[in-house]
């Protein structure tokens, strides 16, 4: 059994600042695609750095994926990977009235945006939840058209154990879904369990 | 009268923080369920006057539990407590039985004004 880095009481009220901050993002997302969107109850998870590449495959499935990530900094610090299966990002065109004259157009673009707007929205209301702030990194393409296995690399990531937040956005109308996935490394968990602690000497 | 509710969160956290925006000079008796079946048994074992719902749950989720309750003829006030804040998210549980939706994180204030409306609290 691995390690835990939050105990039950914490992970319980991540889970629910998650499902807030999830709820604005996925507003924002809503506003974006013009349609409605299913929210799932998010999933939290200390995983090795070894199975990270597992874990994003079990989130995604086994097909070919597009991927972004954003790292982000101040009251909590971590990377936000976003997620959407190859299949998917072909229909993002269209939901988000991008120009695709030729062919997909920039996909890149697309995704980078989907990347900022899920991530900001999310991951800024769970610090808003925390009455604290967080800045982002400029939003970087991993990938187009990858293994989902190879969206992380455990050996670059410099971390032995993360803990994991999973949310996911489905547009049922259309079969679209997108992955936001949370990652902070071991040494910066500490810091949201300080967070989190606060938190629940308020109930 | 005590009043009978109902809040069904699967998140413990979300239940302790609708329990403590309850106006605390309320007379009421509560209940509690993690997901919408358990409600639903809850509910149909009678005398439930008033439901605090949240939408995104496992297993059986919050617009599935309404569309059951108005299966079962709805003969309580449900009222939506939710971080789902789509305008979608709204109009569809309104449509499906809802009195009222109050997003998360709960405002103790606006809870209060609700109940009020409804006659619910005095």
């Amino acid at each position: 059994m691995s390690e835990l880095l939050l105990n039950d009481d914490q992970t319980a009220a991540l889970q629910e600042i998650a499902n807030i901050g999830m709820g604005q993002a996925g507003n924002s997302l809503a506003r974006i695609w013009g349609e409605f969107v299913a929210l799932s109850v998010p999933r939290i998870a200390t995983v090795a750095a070894a199975r990270l590449p597992e874990l994003i495959q079990r989130c995604v499935g086994d097909g070919r994926v597009s991927a972004a990530r954003l790292l982000f900094h101040g009251a909590m610090r971590g990377e936000a990977l976003v997620v959407i299966s190859a299949a998917d990002r072909r229909t993002l065109g269209s939901l988000m009235g991008f120009p695709a004259p030729a062919g997909d157009g920039d996909p890149g673009a697309q995704l980078l945006h989907i990347a900022e707007t899920l991530a900001g929205a999310c991951l800024g209301g769970i610090a808003r939840q925390f009455e604290a702030t967080i800045g982002f990194g400029a939003p970087a393409l991993i990938g187009e058209d990858l293994p989902a296995r190879a969206v992380v690399r455990a050996d670059t990531l410099g971390v032995d154990l993360a803990l994991c937040l999973e949310v996911r956005f489905r547009v049922e109308a259309r079969s679209l879904a997108a992955h936001l996935v949370m990652l902070m490394p071991r040494q910066e968990v500490q810091g949201l369990a300080v967070l989190l602690d606060r938190f629940l000497c308020t109930l | 009268m005590t009043i009978s509710v109902l809040v069904v969160d699967d998140s413990p956290i979300a239940r302790k923080m609708i329990r403590k925006a309850l106006p605390a000079d309320w007379d009421i008796s509560i209940q509690e369920a993690g997901d919408g079946d358990e409600a639903l048994a809850i509910y149909r074992s009678g005398g439930i006057d008033v439901i605090f719902l949240d939408l995104t749950m496992p297993r059986m989720d919050g617009f599935t539990l309404l569309e059951k309750l108005q299966q079962d003829d709805l003969n309580c006030f449900v009222i939506v407590v939710s971080a789902d804040v789509q305008p979608g998210a709204r109009e569809r549980a309104m449509k499906l039985g809802a009195i009222e939706f109050v997003p998360k994180p709960i405002d103790p204030q606006a809870l209060r004004e609700v109940l009020r409306e409804y006659g619910v609290m005095v």
